[in-house]
């Protein structure tokens, strides 16, 4: 809406209609809603919610990193119509930018693993994507590079005229989309109340940039970081041992991290679906089970959980984990 | 500071952006597959694709002598060039071709430390995507030194004997027969475990983080003192498919200037199905 009516947008979501999709992406003005959690919590006395990024127009809360990065691109004039994007991403940030930047005229170019599955490399075609497969990794090794991150920044060395590279684990944009968003809109809508923060570790991104802001604001607040056991299969997610590869972690502004059996996270993303309602993917699931932990520990507080994504894009990967999804699905 | 053995064969990323003009100096960037050659490249180097170049599937060997040949006279290298490769994978596959051109005979082979991944992270190195202009050359090779590779036999007599170093350069998880192969890699073996009397060495434990060699007093201290290679004896490396062993046959032979270092690339996809042949497990 125009800036003459930009107040009313603020306050009037009732009557709020939204000018082109880029209106619709989240910031204090209009946040991702949030829900309190009620079956699963298992302490009264702690109040706990769910900030639902699913709720994003691209489905997770990437779409935060994305605009913030293509903005910057854009208004520093680092891409044009012959200039596009090229991005190593296996998912939700790839979703987020192709489809952010053919609304907006550019190419993108998605440097996907082969192991991602099917689906996830079919939405990102379907959301604008020229995708480049790369190679499984012969032999993770320490220290080994990120295969589709190297393609990745090669184009962008090799084909500079054609391709930018934002690149979500070092680009500080990523960071800053969550000072100025999600860090913002969780401190209006707990209204200064929150005392934890439950946060997964992707890029690093969320953590950093909303740790960043809440701790500003609020020094005592708790920042819990939950990371899955090693040789997890969890999107979007890594275990300390693969975060050399985000230059985005900063580990003092993180008070605790848990480790969680990753094979949990699709047992309580089943839960969330079956007894909150709330349709939520694996990493939420993982969120949820570090949480407890320390819900149950700590008794009292207000705790808000961002949960990245739902559970829509991750069928497959549920049946493979929990099998008894099989049974009754064919005469 | 010592030295390696042959600090020529080892070249800085700095040295082959200084001679990216000199016409005696010939690029081969080796990498398991072309993907990442059509990206990009160092300027000037020809791409070699170590699975559908360097090895003949039919005969399951290296290419041979002729088809050597042919390869590098398609490339415009000639015989007193000095030929540079460099590769993805930490140079896994470089060193595979360091090991394939010292077979050959080449005279002057180097490998540019911490390959393709620290020029890549370099700010002042570029990459192109033309390829060069091959003037074809008519190469020819000397007849296979077979003293730098291993077959079955050999194997099987430094396994009995035990008068030979025999490194296993595998992952733990390999050598002690935990998993076959690597998560998702498609060549395995019937059985996991190892070579008995190997001594497990993994390739990494040689290099940096950034890929490049470790300085020699580290490499002397980790073979001789804490794993207890015995450099005044004879060697040979093995891992999986022979490409990871490569890597350390180089380390081995041309950094620490051990004597006879053979490198077995049957490795564990040959000796794990033999009929006949005993493994050792420590899972
Ligand atoms: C499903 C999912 N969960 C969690 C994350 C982690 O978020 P971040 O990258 O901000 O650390 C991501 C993104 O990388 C994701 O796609």
């Amino acid at each position: 809406m125009s800036d003459s009516t930009g107040e009313m947008n603020a306050t009037n979501q009732q009557t709020r209609v939204y000018e082109d999709v880029f209106e619709m992406l989240p910031s204090e003005e209009n946040p991702s809603p949030m829900v309190r959690i009620n079956r699963l919590n298992p302490a009264a006395s702690f109040s706990l919610y769910a900030k639902l990024e699913w709720a994003n127009p691209f489905g997770s809360v990437k779409d935060r990193a994305a605009w913030q990065m293509l903005q910057d691109l854009e208004g520093r004039g680092e891409i044009n119509q012959d200039r596009g994007i090229v991005e190593p991403t296996s998912g939700n940030t790839g979703i987020s930018l192709a489809a952010l930047a053919r609304a907006r005229g550019y190419r993108l170019k998605a440097v996907v693993p082969n192991k991602v599955p099917k689906e996830k490399k079919l939405m990102l075609k379907i959301a604008g994507a020229e995708l480049e497969v790369v190679s499984d990794e012969l032999c993770p090794a320490p220290g080994l590079g990120d295969g589709s991150i190297n393609l990745a920044k090669t184009y962008a060395k090799a084909q500079g005229d054609r391709y930018a590279m934002p690149n979500q684990y070092e680009n500080y944009q990523n960071v800053a989309a969550h000072i100025q968003t999600t860090g913002p809109e969780i401190w209006r809508q707990t209204e200064g109340q929150i005392s934890h923060l439950f946060v997964s570790l992707g890029t690093c991104g969320s953590v950093t940039g909303i740790a960043k802001f809440l701790r500003e604001k609020k020094p005592s607040v708790k920042v819990i970081a939950i990371q899955p056991s090693e040789g997890h299969d969890i999107p979007g997610l890594r275990n300390l041992s693969q975060l050399e590869a985000s230059k985005l972690f900063d580990r003092s502004l993180i008070d605790e991290i848990l480790e969680i059996d990753f094979e949990l996270a699709y047992k309580r993303a089943l839960e969330l679906c079956q007894t909150e309602g709330l349709l939520a993917g694996p990493s939420c699931g993982l969120i949820l089970e570090g949480t407890r932990h320390v819900v149950e520990r700590d008794q009292g507080g207000c705790g808000v959980m961002v949960f990245p994504d739902n559970i829509f894009k991750y069928t497959a990967t549920m049946l493979k984990h929990l099998p008894e999804l099989e049974e009754g699905t064919s005469v | 500071m010592s030295e390696f053995a042959h600090p020529e064969v080892l070249l800085s990323t700095d040295w082959v952006k200084e001679h990216l003009n000199d016409p005696n100096v010939k690029l081969i960037e080796i990498d398991v597959d072309t993907q990442a050659y059509d990206a990009g490249h160092i300027p000037g180097a020809v791409g070699f694709n170590w699975q559908t170049q360097l090895q003949q599937p039919v005969q399951r060997d290296i290419i041979s002598k002729e088809e050597f040949e042919k390869l590098l006279s398609n490339s415009g290298v000639s015989r007193d060039d000095t030929v540079v490769l460099y590769g993805d994978n930490h140079n896994w596959f470089a060193a595979y071709g360091f090991w394939l051109f010292k077979i050959y005979g080449h005279p002057d082979v180097r490998l540019m430390d911490g390959g393709r991944q620290k020029w890549l992270d370099e700010e002042d190195k570029e990459l192109v995507t033309e390829k060069p202009r091959v003037t074809p050359t008519d190469y020819r090779a000397a007849d296979p030194d077979w003293t730098l590779r291993a077959f079955v036999p050999e194997v099987m007599e430094v396994s009995k004997k035990a008068d030979k170093n025999l490194v296993d350069v595998r992952s733990p998880d390999e050598y002690s027969g935990k998993v076959i192969a690597p998560p998702g890699m498609t060549e395995t073996a019937q059985r996991g475990g190892h070579i008995p009397g190997a001594k497990n060495i993994p390739w990494s434990s040689a290099v940096n983080k950034d890929g490049t060699f470790k300085p020699p007093e580290e490499l002397k201290k980790l073979y001789f003192e804490e794993k207890g290679v015995d450099p005044s004896k004879s060697t040979v490396a093995y891992c999986r498919i022979g490409e990871r062993s490569s890597h350390t046959w180089f380390v081995l032979k041309y950094l620490l200037g051990l004597n006879d270092v053979k490198n077995y690339d049957g490795s564990w996809t040959e000796y794990g199905n033999l009929i006949g042949a005993p493994i050792e497990k420590s899972a």
